[in-house]
């Protein structure tokens, strides 16, 4: 070994230091050690082969690109929420983000524009679905990419409609029809009315099909004092007297698809995740299970859906990075159809091009889930999903105002307090 | 050994005796001890406590820029609906479950105190309640009052108590509140009943035997010796309790998320509703803060009552 002498040793400290310095004031390793690296947070999939294939295309990734990537995963109802306010909040944390609803809205000035990523997906798989638009173009700028969506159907037990001779309905009135013959085969018409999110994924379908809002398109003028509300509000309550049971008024988002596994509801609207769940766990029930096409009314045929879409922070210093993620991810046809197909039809795309996937033809059940003529919305459409919006459909306002008037609150009374509350939240 | 031998060492240098004299002086020593715990007590206590405090009154929204509107927050919240009904359950809530768990804390007290057979088991199994985290067991209660699987109202039905099916547990008002405050009261009475049979075994025996040769009768002496030598321990377990129901939000957020239309929301719940759901930290600390001189003023009185009874 050579040996170093007292001169060499000190020149080559001083240079180390000088270097070391150097690194600490740019803040910049030098380029033979630099990697590129992203960190991405997202949501504990419902579907969680998703999240597997999502690591595998992840592999890939960073083989193809020499990006390293980095997926956190995370509960996603409060833990994701909790955490994507901590990032903001302190500016440091995650390069991309999952976002679901309105999140984008959320944060919208905290997002990066990636509306050239949109723009090249939209050439290649088509428009983004309205409610992927709705979720995340935000005042002329798109915030987020939308990424797939996990759209609402009503779901029905096939053997007790062909017991009874009943006929499929094509809208909600006709629902009505059927859920009566069903409550007195004691398999009543399950759809939750009580402070969580699917009361309001049914309850806006309804209002819109027959003509109503909550807000307008201006965000601002309070519309739910309207006779189309106090129509959906009557079907609402012949529905609790003839049609289902009290039990609706304490259900959480998972209560009608146990229902219906178990074997008690008849009919309920719902992600098609219930008969994914009956047919994993093979429960007798998942041979029975069926689904058909949206209800409409006369004003249409709309669903509330869950789009989700992936959003870059501004105080990323990856951006470009995170980009080639999301093209690669949702760009190319061969990987977006890949990791699709892994979600068992739980999550569909969310362009227009992509929407007869060949996931739907996996099974024969899944064909009501490509819905011509359907149209997805956020919570609070035709208003815009300012915080304000998000403020009415976090308090529960519209599910709320049904509880009140199935449980005995005159309809104008009910309706009355929703105003208020609305007209509250908007004006403050 | 030698005795009377001086080691003689280097003479210490000035700084080190002026160290030395400034250790030895009370003034300084004390502070010089209590600083390490008072810096942690301002950055994790008192921090958070300020910002909670500009928070609630500013217009704070999350990632964007906010403005000081003194007290408008807190004015603007007595124009909600729901926040009228949340001040109102708080009450309701804290009041019924304290007085459940005070009550029943000191009977199950009573009976630990007693001589029974297996009393260290079942001392210990008294507290499990206690030691389960309280969103799982919460979770429990959830499945035992839901509308579909409720074992309540299957046994109910089957001892011949309800009529089918049985009461809406979470989906009723009243019925919700019962259930939100019978599973705090299952939670909490661990703490009462631990706490004041600490208090019932410090009590000498000699003062049972001189009210029992008197004549004083078993409730005569629970009244009259039980009770007033309990004192300062009921005062202190009220008090914590008090604080820690009024700020509950595990029980609530798990079994009705402050449903039905709003009648079991406590301030912690709707303070996550409104601050984090719907990013508006401003109002959301505003109500997380509402009670906090309220609190203050019971502190206030409870601890003057303790040093009333201790000195």
């Amino acid at each position: 070994m050579d040996r170093v002498t007292r001169r060499q040793f000190i020149g080559r400290a001083a240079a180390g230091t000088a270097g070391l310095a150097g690194i600490l004031a740019t803040g910049t390793p030098p380029a033979r050690g630099q990697q590129r690296e992203i960190s991405y947070l997202c949501w504990n999939n419902f579907a969680p082969a998703m999240d597997k294939k999502q690591n595998e295309i992840a592999q890939r990734f960073t083989k193809d690109t020499g990006i390293k990537m980095r997926i956190d995963y995370v509960s996603h109802m409060g833990p994701q929420q909790a955490k994507l306010a901590a990032e903001v909040q302190t500016q440091a944390g995650h390069d991309l983000v999952e976002l679901r609803m309105h999140f984008p809205w959320l944060y919208e000035p905290q997002l990066v524009e990636v509306g050239d990523v949109v723009a090249e997906l939209e050439k290649a798989h088509g428009k983004a679905l309205s409610s992927g638009y709705e979720a995340a173009h935000i005042k002329g700028v798109w915030r987020a990419v939308p990424m797939y969506h996990g759209l609402f159907v009503p779901t029905y037990r096939e053997d007790l409609f062909k017991k009874a001779g009943l006929k499929i309905p094509d809208t909600w009135e006709d629902l009505y029809t059927a859920g009566k013959e069903l409550k007195k085969m004691g398999n009543p018409v399950g759809i939750p009315i009580a402070q969580n999110y699917d009361s309001i994924s049914t309850a806006g379908p309804v209002l819109w099909s027959f003509g109503g809002m909550e807000v307008d398109k201006d965000g601002q003028t309070v519309r739910i004092n309207s006779p189309a509300t106090e129509q959906m509000i009557e079907w609402y309550k012949k529905m609790f007297r003839d049609c289902m049971e009290p039990e609706v008024l304490s259900w959480t988002d998972a209560s009608n698809n146990e229902s219906m596994q178990q074997g008690k509801a008849g009919w309920i609207h719902n992600p098609v995740s219930t008969y994914i769940v009956a047919k994993q766990r093979k429960l007798p029930t998942a041979d029975l299970i069926n689904h058909h096409r949206s209800l409409g009314g006369a004003h249409g045929r709309h669903e509330t859906d869950v789009p989700r879409a992936m959003g870059i922070w501004k105080f990323s210093k990856n951006v470009e990075p995170a980009k080639e993620w999301i093209r690669y991810l949702l760009g190319k046809p061969e990987v977006y159809n890949e990791w699709i197909m892994s979600a068992d039809a739980f999550n569909l795309p969310s362009y227009e091009k992509l929407q007869d996937h060949p996931v739907l033809r996996t099974d024969p059940k899944y064909a009501a889930l490509s819905a011509p003529g359907v149209q997805y919305h956020l919570y609070g459409w035709p208003a815009p999903g300012t915080d304000k919006v998000q403020r009415i459909t976090n308090e529960f306002i519209l599910p709320n105002m049904i509880a009140k008037a199935v449980t005995g609150t005159p309809t104008k009374e009910a309706i009355a307090w929703a105003e208020k509350e609305m007209k509250r939240i908007v004006s403050g | 050994m030698a005795v009377g031998s001086v080691r003689v060492g280097a003479t210490p240098s000035r700084a080190g005796l002026r160290v030395r004299e400034l250790l030895d002086r009370e003034r300084f020593l004390g502070p010089a001890f209590v600083t390490p715990a008072l810096l942690l007590l301002l950055v994790l206590v008192a921090y958070p406590f300020v910002m909670a405090l500009y928070f609630a009154m500013s217009n704070a929204f999350i990632g964007r820029p906010s403005h000081f509107i003194g007290t408008r927050n807190f004015v603007a919240l007595w124009d909600s609906d729901s926040f009228r009904q949340t001040f109102q359950n708080a009450f309701v809530f804290t009041g019924s479950a304290v007085g459940s768990k005070l009550v029943l804390g000191i009977t199950l007290a009573l009976l630990l105190n007693e001589q029974l057979w297996f009393k260290r088991l079942i001392r210990g199994a008294v507290l499990l309640p206690w030691v389960i985290p309280t969103a799982l067991s919460t979770l429990g209660w959830w499945w035992m009052f839901n509308s579909l699987y409720s074992v309540v109202n299957w046994s109910g039905i089957a001892l011949g108590l309800m009529d089918p099916p049985g009461p809406n547990w979470l989906g009723q008002k009243y019925y919700a509140m019962t259930a939100v405050i019978a599973v705090n009261v299952w939670r909490g009475l661990p703490f009462f009943a631990i706490c004041i049979l600490a208090g019932l075994v410090s009590i000498p025996k000699e003062l049972y035997e001189a009210a029992e040769a008197d004549g004083a009768s078993a409730s005569a002496r629970f009244w009259n010796v039980t009770l007033p030598l309990l004192k300062p321990v009921l005062a202190i377990v009220v008090l914590f309790s008090t604080i820690f129901t009024f700020s509950d939000f595990n029980i609530v957020y798990v079994l009705t998320n402050g449903g039905p239309i709003n009648s079991t929301h406590l301030f912690a719940t709707l303070t996550r509703q409104v601050g984090l759901e719907s990013g508006q930290i401003g109002q959301g600390a505003a109500i997380s803060l509402y009670l906090f001189p309220v609190l203050a003023i019971v502190v206030w009185i409870q601890l003057r009552f303790v040093r009333r009874q201790v000195y």
